[in-house]
């Protein structure tokens, strides 16, 4: 019977560690490390991390060693929280949009100072009683990547002539869109990132029709409103009827060429480097509720629990800085209003006409909403997954779904 | 754990009568010592995590607030009014008794294949037994793009002049797919068992049999599977277990939908505990996963007298 | 069964039929794996699927090596499955002797205890795993990747095959040894151990298996790139934006899968035999 005195001991002693909740705070004597994780593994996106922190380095000598940690954009809160969970907290963290609001709200976040050159609409997302929590470092705007070669090919007039002529709407959008995939082969308009699982991409299409998933102050579900069951049936129509988005199950990549449009970030140019096809980028069409824009967001927080959340806070402010800011803004479009112009901008994205910067990128971010977000958004996120996934058959019932949507998720925007 | 009454079979003679009592005691210390770092290792990695799991469940606890409440049986009671369950311990079932009835029929089925005398039996043993080399990662994310609507499956059918469904997206086929994808994996494993188990029934016992003049699958059914039965319970638990802890091939290729068919209770404790952030409530579920591997494993050791064969 | 007389030529070709089309689905997608790694991007979702690629291109092997330094993270995996592979025969056979052999009190309590570890998905005890090696300061080390599965909840199953194998020996044959003065160890070492090469070989190739196909612990344990794991690394062939870089990722499984398989394949007999020879008695 020793072991088991031996293992109960130790379970006692194990248990005080793990309900001591983890982060000693201590700040000890020796250099400080800084620890960023972030969900990309670009290399271009951590060399040049590198070098800013470099620069850091030199004038802070008491900083040792600043590492960015790329973890798998799937499984990135995940392993975030795991990391949060297990007492080894990173001292700063990217954070998707979408999870704003329960980092912003739980308060594991640090104040931060918030620059007067920032961009109001970009920081609203980050705030909480008047104070900003994270750093907006990328605030990228949705537009339509066009493949022109294919769109000419399909007989249909390039968009660029259309918003020329002010006919640039969604029901344009969807005719150019059948007209390429009736072609055979190809795709017609992909929703990046979509793939009939991440409904929340749609957003950047419903926005057009003035719907919304749920109220501004998140407590009523709005999938059951008329707007959003307009902008779905628009969606219904274009995937099973029109033919002009690949369906469920089908990939077209766009960047290969393999489809006519696709929606989504503009940073994404990056990927038409060696594009051998003619391409172009354009704002989102018109809705039925007008001009509207969408951008993406992502921020940069430092963690109360951290280690060295004072050095942190120190280095964030260096690393999104103005000069900072504008090399980052190669990769990631800066929520400053005076980088926001297609000068600068041009600089760091040398594939982009300024013409499509300035429409695109600097009236976008100044215009733009963000995606929707909530307390507690995973599971949200996946209610609605799981109840939308019947509205992608060609018989459904629109208005049914929603309203099944509704009835599912109402018990947890309540909460 | 009725495992236990199964005792040592033929332990050596000599520490039974054990002439001299130092011996025995020698026995005991030596005994003691080739168990340590096992138990060792047990009791730090299984027993005294699961104790913590336990506590856990007692305890809301959100953890990127950092709190962390006691809330006594709360989780327990949500457990019982947790709608979500019924449709995820369904999911369960029907995996985990697809893929067993499937995985152990084609697996004594390719394994009585290549126990014929045949020329190249090794070639084919080789390529049935490939995939369970593969990485799981690298073999999930082929047959994710094989599965796709216009992927290499349907073009296959096509070929075949069958227009395929899509497999991922509907109901039916997106759970028999990940059981599918599940089963080629590892099959292999499961066919190479029963091949030893096979080779092992001695021949008079055919010809015997045959000279009574029982037909092919009288003789399989009242020589071959009475012989392989203890083969085919250990396959059996294996395999039982294994599949209710199918987790990658989830997250890879279906995310647990379309709708909820195949949250798979793994796949369920996993949303709850690191997507939501409800790790008190996640400890409990992976309680109740404990529970149920424990109650199937110890059921199916209590019957196999009924229906295992023993030698002796 | 080898006794019976040869069979007819038709039921060989019904045989052969049969055995060829069930290769199809173990196959056809490692075969879809390699030569799609081979195709441009642009061919890779061409419907229907070329069986070829139409103009091979080595782009994404080379992509595979740039992106990450994955001859590491290959030569990462390799170490850790062949370092939990050792360990856990040297725990295993140790435990699976003792319970086979030897009569000690309280054997069977911790046989219990052990067997616990067959039932306990990681899933459940990861975060409280995490807690400890946290503590420990062993996280972003292979340490976690190393200890857990010799020592852990993945060791029981090696330790019930050996003890299963250690039970069908005669007692006679240490009977013999203990004349010869050998004690207890000695028995173990000198003559059961040379005995149980098929169960080593069964257990060597479990352990080998699980540690290259750990999925779950990389990703939670480890957060530098030059430490990862090969299933880790797959997943990590995406742009910034998460979307997938399918022909890197399939030219890095490749990559990941072939070697292997040729060893598998070069070494098969010893392979499946030795699986084969456990004497696995249930």
């Amino acid at each position: 019977m020793k072991t088991l005195t031996a293992a109960l001991s130790a379970a006692a002693l194990l248990a005080l560690a793990g309900c001591g909740g983890g982060g000693s705070g201590s700040a000890d004597e020796g250099p400080v490390d800084l620890r960023m994780t972030i969900w990309s593994a670009n290399a271009k996106h951590l060399a040049l991390f590198d070098q800013i922190a470099a620069g850091y380095k030199k004038d802070h000598p008491e900083v040792g060693k600043i590492t960015f940690e790329p973890i798998p954009f799937d499984s990135y809160t995940t392993t975030l929280t795991t990391q949060i969970g297990g007492g080894n907290v990173p001292d700063l963290a990217w954070i998707f949009e979408s999870s704003a609001p329960d980092f912003v709200s739980s308060g594991a976040l640090e104040p931060i100072d918030k620059d007067a050159d920032l961009v109001p609409s970009t920081t609203a997302n980050w705030e909480k009683d008047g104070k900003l929590y994270a750093y907006p470092f990328s605030t990228s705007p949705l537009g339509v990547f066009v493949n022109t070669d294919l769109v000419k090919a399909a007989g249909r007039p390039a968009p660029a002539e259309q918003i020329a002529a002010g006919t640039w709407t969604w029901d344009e959008a969807a005719k150019t869109a059948a007209a390429v995939q009736a072609r055979g082969g190809k795709g017609g308009l992909v929703v990046g990132d979509f793939d009939y699982k991440g409904w929340d991409t749609l957003n950047a299409v419903w926005a057009g029709w003035g719907a919304r998933p749920w109220s501004e102050d998140g407590k009523t579900c709005q999938f059951d409103q008329p707007a959003m069951a307009d902008a779905m049936t628009f969606l219904h129509k274009l995937v099973f009827t029109d033919k002009g988005m690949p369906g469920p199950g089908v990939t077209k990549d766009f960047f290969a060429g393999d489809s006519g449009m696709i929606l989504t970030q503009i940073s994404r140019a990056a990927l038409l480097e060696k594009a051998k096809f003619k391409w172009d980028l354009v704002p989102l069409p018109k809705g039925p509720a007008g001009d509207y824009s969408v951008v993406g967001q992502a921020g940069i927080g430092v963690f109360k629990r951290g280690k060295h959340a004072d050095a942190a806070k120190q280095f964030l402010a260096y690393f999104t800085n103005a000069e900072n800011s504008a090399k980052l803004a190669q990769f990631f479009p800066p929520p400053r209003k005076s980088q926001l112009n297609a000068a600068t901008l041009g600089k760091a994205n040398p594939l982009l006409k300024p013409a499509q910067l300035d429409s695109v990128v600097v009236q976008g971010i100044e215009r733009g909403t963000i995606k929707p977000s909530h307390t507690g958004y995973a599971e949200i996120q996946q209610t609605v997954r799981a109840s939308l996934d019947r509205l992608w058959k060609p018989d459904a019932d629109v208005k049914a779904v929603l309203a099944g949507v509704c009835s599912k998720i109402n018990p947890l925007l309540a909460k | 754990m009725t495992l236990l009454l199964e005792k040592p079979a033929r332990a050596p003679a000599m520490t039974d009568k054990a002439p001299y009592w130092t011996m025995r005691r020698r026995d005991e210390l030596a005994g003691w010592l080739m168990v340590a770092p096992q138990l060792a290792g047990i009791v730090a990695f299984v027993i005294v995590p699961l104790g913590l799991v336990v506590w856990y469940s007692l305890h809301e606890w959100n953890v990127l607030a950092g709190s962390f409440t006691f809330i006594g049986a709360d989780n327990y009671a949500a457990l019982a009014d947790d709608q979500q369950l019924g449709p995820v311990l369904r999911a369960t079932g029907l995996f985990s008794a697809g893929l067993v009835v499937l995985n152990l029929s084609l697996a004594l089925f390719l394994a009585v294949l290549l126990n014929q005398k045949l020329r190249g039996t090794v070639v084919f043993r080789t390529l049935f037994f490939s995939p369970v080399v593969v990485t799981l990662v690298a073999w999930t994310i082929v047959w994710g793009f094989l599965l796709q609507d216009n992927g290499g499956v349907n073009a296959f059918l096509d070929v075949l002049g069958i227009d395929g469904p899509n497999w991922l997206r509907s109901g039916g086929t997106a759970m028999a797919s990940v059981i599918v994808v599940q089963l080629f994996k590892n099959v292999g494993l499961n066919m190479v068992l029963f091949l030893a188990a096979l080779q092992g029934v001695p021949a008079e016992l055919y010809e015997a049999a045959r000279i009574d003049g029982a037909s092919a699958w009288a003789r399989f059914r009242r020589v071959t599977v009475p012989l392989i039965s203890p083969t085919i319970l250990l396959t059996m638990i294996l395999t039982i277990v294994g599949s209710l802890q199918v987790f990658a091939q989830i997250a890879v290729l279906t995310q647990g939908g379309p709708g909820t068919s195949t949250t798979v209770l793994v796949y369920y404790l996993y949303q709850q505990a690191f997507q939501f952030h409800h790790f008190g409530y996640g400890a409990t579920l992976s309680l109740l996963l404990f529970l149920i591997v424990l109650v199937l494993t110890v059921v199916q050791w209590r019957m196999r007298r009924r229906w295992v064969f023993h030698e002796n | 069964m080898k006794t019976r007389p040869g069979m007819s030529p038709r039921l060989k070709v019904l045989l052969y039929g049969v055995l060829l089309v069930c290769c199809v689905p173990f196959v056809f997608p490692i075969w879809w794996m390699a030569t799609t790694s081979l195709k441009p991007l642009s061919e890779i979702f061409a419907f229907p699927p070329s069986p070829l690629p139409g103009s091979p291109t080595l782009d994404a092997y080379r992509q595979v090596f740039e992106l990450q330094p994955f001859g590491r993270q290959y030569l990462n995996s390799l170490y850790i499955a062949a370092v939990v592979t050792l360990g856990t025969l040297a725990v295993s056979a140790l435990a699976g002797y003792a319970f086979a052999r030897i009569r000690f009190r309280g054997a069977g309590i911790v046989f219990m205890i052990v067997l616990t570890g067959l039932l306990v998905p990681n899933e459940v005890t990861i975060i409280p795993l995490y807690r400890m090696f946290d503590t420990l300061g062993l996280v972003d080390t292979h340490w976690p990747l190393i200890l857990i599965p010799m020592l852990g909840a993945p060791s029981v199953l090696a330790t019930f095959i050996m003890r299963q194998f250690f039970i069908t020996l005669p007692a006679e044959l240490e009977e013999a040894g203990r004349v010869d003065g050998l004690g207890r160890f000695g028995l173990f070492w000198r003559i059961c151990l040379p005995l149980a090469r098929p169960a080593v070989g069964a257990v060597a190739i479990f352990t080998f298996l699980h540690s290259w196909n750990l999925y779950l612990e990389p990703i939670v344990f480890l957060s530098s790139k030059s430490k990862f794991t090969i299933p880790q690394a797959l997943t990590q062939y995406v742009d910034a934006y998460g979307g997938p870089m399918w022909n890197t990722q399939l030219a890095a499984a490749t990559l990941s899968a072939l070697p292997v398989l040729i060893i598998f394949v070069l070494a098969q007999r010893q392979f499946v035999e030795g699986l084969a020879q456990t004497g696995l008695k249930g």
